[in-house]
């Protein structure tokens, strides 16, 4: 999914006529101080970052004047919550706050129900998952027609809204549900939304996370990647987002994994399909090798998008090894898979003369595809060759992660050591 | 030579090598792994009797032509295949 910041959700929330509290963001103690002006009153500083218990990770905090916004600021932008740097901060006027609700809108992908679903608490402000159960009610919402304001007036009822209220209520969440279907969101959750002292209904968070199918009718967004990144949009996220953006010719993923290009340790990883991507990172855990990249090439990809993922995965500096981890038996013709190895292989090792890589690859046409693996890179892997650490392995080691890890890991340490010896 | 473009990638062939190529394994290669496109025509690979439609249409760009003329060939075929920024990865590496 693509996901959204808190405030650039609450930006498309005030596009699309919801109250959000007044606010902007801030990249720097001084933005933040005139963001704090510019408010002219309390205000909370928020500090920006894809996590929840952002509350318990010390990134929140209300403060009374713009200097004090500016120093929360300088503290809250130095740090990182679950290894996610602070970027930036939202300066927000501070709520007067009556109480908390929560609300949000996810897909119900139940058999039976297949369609967006409204889940409401009065119990907001709080980690749902502590909320008794009792506590926490539900709706689908029919993905045709949208949810109804009779709907929702019958909904809040049972929620036990006050009669007074309801109309309120009623109005705020159909609101919300329109948005959630005009944006293509695949979830909206508002924890909490408040009600203030003067009995407005405000969103004071906002998380939005828009399906990633729906990205391309979006322009207004300009999400570059529409995927579930770990971090921050990275070269090599861009160079693999590039492979599948406009190829949907089986799967060509890749993204970057958070090595530091420096350390020894990471292994070029190059699984195919998921079921062998976790085998192949049970094969590194094991002794200890880590994966530079995430990778995927399935579904019967072209061998021109294989090649790309290859080339990218092999590309990355300062890496000890290249895994190919075909582990399970693969449905796709996997011949597609070894003639963009053996082209790959015959352009990157003479750039990196002795790196270790070790072939899986079981399945569909199995064994031409080894004949392909063995005949085109037998150049390549005599013993002075620059291919001399090609191991090529079938279906005899098709589940066999530790065998696969520790033919990789005696390879890499030799080759760490020979390029030790070199000084290089 | 022949230029020959796909959907991603483009194919070259130095067809001046291919007269005396005795195992046109590359058109064998297309047969086998792909929809047959290359066919010998007077000795030489050649896409004359599709369109470029076809051509782009029917190319599985599964690079086995490429792999079979180096093994088994007279090495005259190449594919380039771009990728999009890895240029300027590599630049910045000092990797280019």
């Amino acid at each position: 999914m693509a996901k959204f910041l808190e405030y650039q959700g609450k930006e498309w929330l005030a596009k699309a006529g919801i109250p959000v509290p007044k606010g902007r963001s801030a990249s720097s103690p001084e933005e933040a101080q005139q963001a704090a002006e510019w408010i002219g009153k309390s205000v909370a500083v928020k500090g920006q970052v894809q996590a929840g218990g952002r509350g318990k990770a010390g990134i929140v905090k209300l403060v009374e004047t713009s200097s004090e916004a500016s120093a929360a600021a300088a503290e809250i932008l130095v740090k990182t919550v679950k290894g996610l740097p602070v970027r930036q901060v939202l300066i927000e006027e501070k709520l007067a706050i009556k109480k908390e609700y929560y609300c949000s809108f996810v897909i119900n992908n139940a058999r039976d129900a297949r369609c967006p679903m409204l889940m409401f608490s009065s119990e907001g402000g709080m980690d749902i998952e502590s909320v008794p159960e009792e506590l926490i009610f539900k709706m689908n919402i029919d993905p045709i027609f949208g949810l109804q304001i009779y709907d929702a007036i019958d909904f809040c009822v049972r929620a036990g809204i006050p009669n007074k209220e309801l109309s309120k209520f009623a109005s705020f969440l159909t609101k919300l549900s329109q948005v959630y279907k005009k944006y293509d969101c695949q979830t909206l959750e508002i924890n909490p939304f408040v009600m203030t002292e003067d009995g407005s209904l405000i969103c004071a968070d906002c998380k939005m996370e828009i399906d990633n199918s729906s990205v391309g009718r979006h322009p207004e967004f300009g999400i570059k990647i529409a995927r579930d990144l770990p971090g921050e949009v990275t070269e090599l996220d861009m160079i693999g987002w590039s492979i599948e953006e406009t190829d949907a010719r089986g799967t060509g993923f890749l993204m970057n994994m958070g090595y530091d290009e420096v350390s020894p340790g990471y292994i070029g990883y190059h699984p195919i399909g998921g079921g062998s991507a976790m085998m192949g990172l049970d094969a590194l855990n094991q002794v200890g090798l880590k994966p530079a990249n995430y990778a995927d090439t399935s579904g019967n990809p072209v061998g021109s998008k294989i090649y790309r993922v290859a080339k990218s995965v092999l590309s990355q500096p300062n890496i000890d090894g290249y895994l190919l981890g075909g582990f399970m038996m693969a449905n796709q013709e996997q011949w597609h898979h070894a003639n963009a190895i053996v082209k790959v292989l015959w352009e990157e090792l003479p750039k990196k003369p002795g790196l270790p890589c070790v072939l899986l690859l079981c399945g569909n046409r199995e064994d031409e595809s080894m004949e392909i693996l063995r005949k085109g890179l037998a150049e390549l892997m005599t013993s002075d060759g620059i291919g001399k650490r090609i191991e090529i392995y079938g279906k005899e080691h098709v589940t066999d992660t530790k065998f696969i890890g520790q033919r990789l890991l005696a390879l890499a340490k030799e080759y760490r050591a020979e390029k030790d010896a070199q000084g290089k | 030579m022949l230029e020959i473009k796909e959907k991603s990638i483009t194919i070259s062939i130095d067809t001046n090598k291919c007269d005396t190529c005795e195992t046109k394994a590359c058109a064998a290669a297309c047969k086998k792994y792909a929809r047959g496109l290359l066919q010998i025509v007077d000795g030489k690979p050649s896409v004359e009797h599709l369109s470029a439609e076809e051509v782009l249409r029917l190319g599985t760009e599964c690079l086995a032509c490429e792999i079979a003329c180096k093994f088994e060939g007279n090495k005259a075929l190449t594919i380039n295949i771009p990728i999009a920024g890895l240029d300027v990865y590599l630049t910045k590496r000092g990797l280019q």
